[in-house]
């Protein structure tokens, strides 16, 4: 079967600092700026491929590129060198309440953010309820969403993302949200997903939730991948690094 | 080279869709707050025309300086000059004012620049009426020049789209840009025969010159074009339109360029 992500040397560098200002005029005239120095790559010469139904868990240390790595595949960044081939869509549980606006209600944040990630009017009207119950927020659909308190944003976030049809859904350290009652309902919507043959990827550093979930494990050290597994192996080495 | 492919089912189709969705919310956002709502919409250009009228058409009143009734001239004028001002300063903070957003929803990055565009020039249509209303009160006759009314609105909106595509990237990565375009936007504003026919300046004073200059300015142009089902006598020679079309065009192609470029790292930045 043809994998569904096709990672190619991939790579993006980002300034150590604010001082890329100054090379504004250099960029526009060149389309890139020549001051490597005051640059790093944080996510450098990465290469994979994932197929379709599987579960990869993403693991390393804060600030090494694991992020960066989602966002790349998400195409909410584009790589200074290789590529990523994405096919089909992707479901991002990236900044969940990222999309929403606090001025306008519940409702019409979720028909927006659905709307942005692909879904039609009609289909979103069709998916509405179950949204708003698994969000538990029958009460406050037309509550605005500044009003919210950061456990709902995040379950509303949750209950949106997860609806969505893409094939493959991206998930960023959103599983430790909310309160136990209901991370063990996101348990059951992750599984559920993953069932359903959704390619999934996944950033923790949780390890029960990695090997509850995954069975391939990427180690990202320094934004270069050098480890590629199964995740109970990625994770032995990944400790093994930890403990030295 | 730097490639990236999200194949998407009909990526046409799915982008008008965000884009209206987008300018939907735009428009509910800009009235939720607000009791009046869609009254702001036409109080604001009104008022700003009364001003200009007592000003410049009562208390200044030492030659002509516009077509009559002047009340109707200033209202166009204001109206179209309006849109293509908040087009532009929203225009410029139409990617870092939706950080959040952007950083997370995989549309086409140009989208938020259109819904920009789009949503302003929707307030300029729903602006409307109140042209209709003065036009009614004055009894003014209206010309069949008034077709040419839609190509002043395609123009326009093709040149607030490449506006932005150039400006909201060069916002993301020096706030200064929002400063130099609101001072640039002021002094434009009486450069561009908003407030004035560039047809009845300078011209007994040997100042004509100037005139033919400013009707090159991006706005000139355009206004005569909405202008003219009122006062036909008021459209310039062909020229003129032609180079501002190609101005136009040349403004959107190097939007599309910039854009292009800097995309990448705005996403970085933003």
């Amino acid at each position: 079967m043809a994998p569904v992500i096709t990672a190619r040397d991939l790579g993006i560098r980002f300034y150590r600092n604010r001082k890329r200002n100054i090379s504004l005029r250099e960029v526009l005239l060149k389309g890139r700026s020549t001051a490597p120095k005051d640059q790093f790559w944080a996510v450098r010469d990465v290469n994979f491929e994932v197929q379709p139904g599987e579960a990869v868990g993403l693991v390393g240390a804060n600030g090494h590129g694991k992020s960066t790595l989602l966002k790349l595949i998400a195409g909410v960044l584009l790589p200074d060198q290789g590529s990523v081939e994405v096919r089909g869509g992707v479901a991002p549980l990236i900044e969940l309440t990222g999309g929403f606006q606090g001025d306008l209600t519940a409702r019409e944040n979720v028909y927006l953010t659905a709307g942005l990630h692909g879904l039609s009017k009609e289909q979103v009207d069709e998916r509405f309820d179950d949204i708003i119950e698994f969000a538990e927020l029958q009460n406050f659909v037309d509550t605005p969403f500044r009003h919210f308190s950061s456990g709902m944003k995040v379950r509303l976030g949750f209950s949106v993302v997860t609806t969505l049809d893409e094939p493959i859904v991206l998930v960023d350290e959103v599983l430790a949200v909310g309160d136990r009652k209901f991370r063990e309902k996101c348990y059951a919507r992750m599984e559920e997903l993953l069932g359903g043959g959704r390619t999934l990827f996944l950033v923790s550093h949780n390890e029960a939730d990695l090997t509850r979930f995954c069975t391939r494990g990427l180690y990202i050290r320094d934004g270069l991948l050098v480890q590629d597994g199964g995740i109970e192996e990625t994770l032995a080495s990944y400790n093994a690094v930890l403990d030295a | 080279m730097v490639t990236i492919a999200h194949e998407t089912e009909s990526r046409g189709g799915s982008q008008r869709r965000v884009l209206w969705l987008l300018v939907r919310r735009d428009l509910r956002l800009r009235y939720s707050g607000a009791a009046l709502g869609y009254g702001w919409t036409v109080l604001e250009p009104l008022l700003m025309t009364l001003v200009y009228a007592l000003v410049f058409g009562v208390l200044l009143p030492a030659r002509k300086i516009a077509e009559t009734p002047y009340m109707l001239f200033l209202v166009v004028g204001v109206l179209s000059w309006n849109w293509f001002q908040s087009a532009l300063v929203e225009g410029c903070r139409s990617l870092s004012g939706e950080a959040k957003i952007v950083r997370t929803a995989n549309v086409p990055r140009t989208v938020w620049v259109a819904r920009t565009v789009i949503a302003k020039m929707l307030e300029f249509i729903f602006a409307l009426p109140i042209v209709v209303l003065i036009i009614v009160f004055y009894r003014h006759p209206v010309h069949w020049q008034i077709v040419l009314f839609p190509l002043g609105l395609i123009m326009q909106v093709v040149l607030c789209y490449g506006f932005g595509l150039l400006l909201a990237p060069l916002t993301v990565i020096a706030d200064d840009v929002v400063r130099i375009v609101r001072i640039a936007l002021r002094v434009g504003f009486y450069l561009t025969p908003v407030l004035y026919s560039l047809n009845n300046l300078g011209a007994a004073d040997g100042y004509g010159w100037l005139a033919e200059v400013a009707k090159f300015t991006p706005m000139a142009a355009i206004l005569t074009l909405y202008r003219a089902g009122l006062w036909p006598q008021d459209l310039y020679t062909w020229p003129v339109y032609v180079v501002t079309s190609v101005m136009t065009i040349v403004i959107l192609l190097l939007g599309r360029v910039v854009f292009t470029r800097l995309e990448g790292t705005v996403l970085k930045e933003i």
